[in-house]
C-alpha cells in the first residue's frame, strides 16, 4: 500500500467484540482511506454491523458489549480514550441506520436538531441556511421546501432515509457510517441513494455495509469481506469482485455460500 | 360432513353463550342505573311553600343603615315565626309548632341571606319561596305514603290539612335545587348540598396529582432509562407491581400513622388524603409511564445518540415526549381510581360533617366517596335521594375523567 499515514480516516487494529461469553468480531484489523466509499460485506451475522457500530460507540449502550482493539480518528485520535468524548466523536462520525428514524417531528426539526444541540448556528437564519443545505446535498429539498414543517414521519420510506441523512450531515461529520441503507426501500429509492451516495463522498468518507454485492461493486472504491467474525480480505473493490485472493471471497461473491 | 356440522353448531352455540353473557351484563348496569337515576333525580328539584314576608325591623332589630356585617350577625328565627303566623292566622300554640314544622328550620337563614343580598327591603313586603322541611318534601315528591296510619307518618293530618290548603292556594310548587351544588353538608336533608365534599375531593385530587406525578415520572425514568438492570431493579419492580395490588385501607394506615402521627399533620384535610391517595396511585402512575417509555422504538433513542444527543438529551428531547400520552393516560385513570376511593378516607378522618366549604387543603373536609357514604347512613328519608344524586355526580366525575384520558391519548399519540 502506497497511501501515507494521515490519508486514513480511521485505523482499527486487533479488533475484537464479545457479547457475553460469545465472540462477534476476532482480531480484525483494518484501515479506512479518506474520501472513499468502504463497503462492509459477508453473511449474515458475520459482524459487519457489529464492527460499523464500534467505530462511532454505539455498541456502548449494549450493556453486554465488550469491545478491545485500537480505534484512531485521522490517526492520532483514540476513539475510545479519555481524549475526546463520545458526544464530540458522534458529531464527527455521523450514521444511518437500517430502517429510516426520523423523529416524530417536523422535517425542518429533524435537520435542525444536531445543529441546536451542538451549537453550531447562532442564529435562525444560521440555523435555516444550514437545514437548507443539508437538504439540499441530500437531494430532498426541492421535494419538501414547501412542507418543511410536516411531520417527517409523513414522508415515503426513500424520503424519510435521505432525510437521515441531511440529519447526519446538518452535524457536518467527517465520517458517515451507514448500516444498511436501502434494505428497507425499493430500488427506485435504492437507486436515488445511491446516487447520492456518489456525490457525498466528495466531502465525507463512508462505510457502508450492504447485503447487496451488486450495490457493493456499483458504490464503493474499496470492499472488506467480513465472514464469522473475521476479515477475511479488504481491498480494491474492482479487485475483490474479480479475482480476489482468497478462495472464501471468491465463494461468497459468486454465491456458493452465505 | 357430519363432524363439521358438529363443530359449527359448537361454534353457534358458543356465540349464543357469549351474547347471553354481555346482555346480562347489560341487564345488570341498567338496573343499576335506573335504580341510581331514578332515586336520585328528587334531589335536584325541593319544595317550597310561597309566604308573604314582611322585614319587620323590629323583629331583627336592624334598620336600613345597618352594616352587612349586622345584618349578618342579627338573629332572623324571631323574624321567621313571626312570618309563620302571618301567613297562617289564628294558630294555637301546638299547631305553631306542627305549622312551623313544615317549613325548614334554615327558615332564619334563608331570610337572611335573601336581606343580605337586597338590604333594601327592610321594612317592606315581599313574596318568597320559602323552603320546605324535608319531610313534607318527601310527601309531596310521593316518597312518604299518605295513607298509612298516622302513627307511621312524620307528617301528621293536621300538617296535611294544612298542606293541602296550601296546595289548592297554588302556594306549593317545586325549584330547581340549587343548594345542592352550592352548599356544603348540613343535619337537615334539605338544606345539605354536595359542593363541600366537591371541593374536598378535589383539593385532595390536585395534591394528589402534584405529588404523584412528578415523582412518578422521575421514577419510571430513571428506573426504565438510566439504571443498569440487575437484582435490586428486579426487587424494586416487583414491589411496585405488589405495591398496585395493595388494598387501599392499607395507605390509609400508612397516611394516619406517618403523616398524621410522625409528621404531624392535621386530621381529616384534603392535604393528607391526597398525599395518602397519592401513595396508592404512585405504582399505577410508574407501571404505566415505564410501559409506555418501554414503548417508544429504540431506533429513536439511537437516532438521537448518533447525532451526538447525551444521554440525557435523548430522554428529555425525544423519549419522554413520546411517552407522555401513555404516561398521562395512565395518570388520569389512576387518579380516578384515587376519586372513588372511600377506605384511605375513611382512616384519615376525612368521613365527618363539615358545614362550611372547605377553602384551601388545610381546611377540614370530606371527599366525594365519603359524603356518600355519610348520607347513605343517614335515619332522614330525604338523604336517600341525595345519596344517590352524590353517586350520579361522582359516576359523571369518572366519566369525564375517563374520556378525558381517551382523548388525550387519541390527540398526543404519534402515529408512526
Amino acid at each position: 500500500m502506497v497511501e501515507q499515514v494521515n490519508s486514513f480516516a480511521i485505523k482499527t487494529k486487533n479488533v475484537s467484540v464479545h457479547y457475553g461469553n460469545k465472540m462477534a468480531i476476532d482480531d480484525v484489523t483494518i484501515n479506512f482511506t479518506k474520501n472513499d466509499v468502504t463497503s462492509l460485506i459477508g453473511p449474515s451475522g458475520c459482524g459487519k454491523s457489529t464492527f460499523l457500530r464500534c467505530l462511532n460507540r454505539m455498541n456502548d449502550v449494549i450493556e453486554s458489549c465488550k469491545v478491545q482493539g485500537e480505534f484512531l480518528l485521522n490517526g492520532v485520535t483514540d476513539i475510545y480514550g479519555d481524549s475526546i468524548q463520545v458526544e464530540t466523536l458522534r458529531e464527527k462520525i455521523g450514521m444511518v441506520f437500517q430502517k429510516p428514524n426520523p423523529f416524530p417531528k417536523s422535517i425542518f426539526e429533524n435537520v435542525a436538531y444536531g445543529p441546536k444541540i451542538h451549537g453550531l448556528a447562532s442564529t435562525q437564519s444560521e440555523l435555516n441556511d444550514i437545514v437548507m443545505e443539508s437538504l439540499n446535498r441530500a437531494g430532498l429539498y426541492e421535494e419538501v421546501k414547501d412542507r418543511m414543517d410536516d411531520i417527517a414521519t409523513g414522508l415515503s420510506g426513500g424520503q424519510q432515509q435521505r432525510l437521515c441523512i441531511a440529519r447526519a450531515i446538518a452535524i457536518r461529520p467527517e465520517i458517515i457510517l451507514m448500516d444498511e441503507p436501502c434494505s428497507a426501500l425499493d430500488p427506485i429509492a435504492t437507486a436515488r441513494i445511491e446516487e447520492l451516495i456518489n456525490e457525498l463522498k466528495e466531502k465525507y468518507t463512508i462505510i457502508i455495509v450492504t447485503h447487496s454485492m451488486s450495490q457493493a461493486s456499483r458504490i464503493s472504491q474499496r470492499t472488506a469481506f467480513f465472514h464469522l467474525g473475521k476479515l477475511i480480505e479488504h481491498g480494491d473493490t474492482s479487485k475483490i469482485f474479480t479475482k480476489p485472493d482468497k478462495e472464501q471471497t471468491n465463494d461468497y461473491i459468486t454465491g456458493r455460500f452465505g | 360432513m357430519n363432524s363439521l356440522n358438529k363443530r359449527l353448531s359448537a361454534e353457534k352455540r358458543f356465540q349464543l353463550y357469549g351474547l347471553f353473557a354481555v346482555a346480562l351484563s347489560m341487564f345488570f348496569v341498567l338496573i343499576l342505573m335506573w335504580k341510581i337515576f331514578s332515586t336520585g333525580s328528587g334531589a335536584f328539584v325541593r319544595t317550597t311553600i310561597e309566604a308573604n314576608v314582611f322585614f319587620n325591623p323590629d323583629f331583627i332589630q336592624v334598620n336600613q343603615n345597618s352594616l352587612e356585617k349586622e345584618l349578618y350577625r342579627a338573629s332572623y328565627v324571631a323574624l321567621a315565626d313571626e312570618v309563620v303566623r302571618q301567613n297562617h292566622p289564628k294558630l294555637n300554640e301546638e299547631q305553631f309548632i306542627k305549622v312551623r314544622e313544615m317549613y325548614t328550620r334554615k327558615f332564619d337563614y334563608q331570610l337572611r341571606d335573601y336581606l343580605l343580598d337586597n338590604p333594601d327591603k327592610i321594612g317592606q313586603s315581599i313574596i318568597m319561596k320559602i323552603t320546605a322541611s324535608s319531610d313534607l318534601d318527601q310527601i309531596v315528591k310521593g316518597n312518604y305514603p299518605r295513607d298509612v296510619p298516622e302513627a307511621q307518618r312524620k307528617i301528621n293530618d293536621y300538617q296535611l290539612s294544612v298542606l293541602d290548603k296550601l296546595t289548592s292556594e297554588g302556594k306549593v310548587s317545586s325549584v330547581f335545587n340549587f343548594w345542592f351544588f352550592t352548599k356544603g353538608d348540613s343535619r337537615d336533608p334539605e338544606s345539605a348540598g354536595i359542593w363541600g365534599a366537591v371541593m374536598g375531593s378535589l383539593y385532595a385530587l390536585i395534591i394528589c396529582f402534584s405529588f404523584a406525578f412528578p415523582i412518578g415520572l422521575l421514577a419510571s425514568v430513571y428506573l426504565e432509562e438510566f439504571v443498569k438492570p440487575g437484582k435490586v431493579t428486579d426487587i424494586i419492580e416487583v414491589n411496585i407491581n405488589n405495591l398496585a395490588a395493595v388494598p387501599s385501607i392499607v395507605f390509609g394506615l400508612l397516611g394516619l400513622g406517618m403523616l398524621i402521627g410522625v409528621i404531624g399533620l392535621p386530621y381529616q384535610v384534603p392535604l393528607v388524603g391526597g398525599l395518602v391517595l397519592g401513595f396508592m396511585t404512585l405504582p399505577t402512575i410508574i407501571i404505566a409511564s415505564r410501559a409506555s417509555l418501554r414503548s417508544v422504538p429504540p431506533s429513536i433513542r439511537e437516532g438521537a445518540l448518533a447525532v451526538g444527543a447525551t444521554k440525557m438529551q435523548t430522554v428529555f428531547h425525544h423519549v419522554i415526549p413520546l411517552s407522555l400520552p401513555g404516561t398521562l393516560t395512565g395518570t388520569i385513570i389512576g387518579m380516578a381510581q384515587a376519586l372513588g376511593e372511600t377506605a384511605p378516607l375513611l382512616m384519615i378522618g376525612m368521613v365527618a360533617f363539615v358545614m362550611e366549604i372547605p377553602g384551601g387543603p388545610l381546611d377540614p373536609a370530606t371527599g366525594l366517596p365519603s359524603q356518600i357514604y355519610l348520607w347513605s347512613e343517614s335515619a332522614e328519608r330525604g338523604f336517600l335521594e341525595k345519596t344517590s344524586a352524590g353517586i350520579m355526580l361522582l359516576l359523571l366525575f369518572l366519566i369525564i375523567m375517563n374520556t378525558a384520558a381517551v382523548v388525550i391519548r387519541r390527540r398526543l399519540e404519534v402515529k408512526w
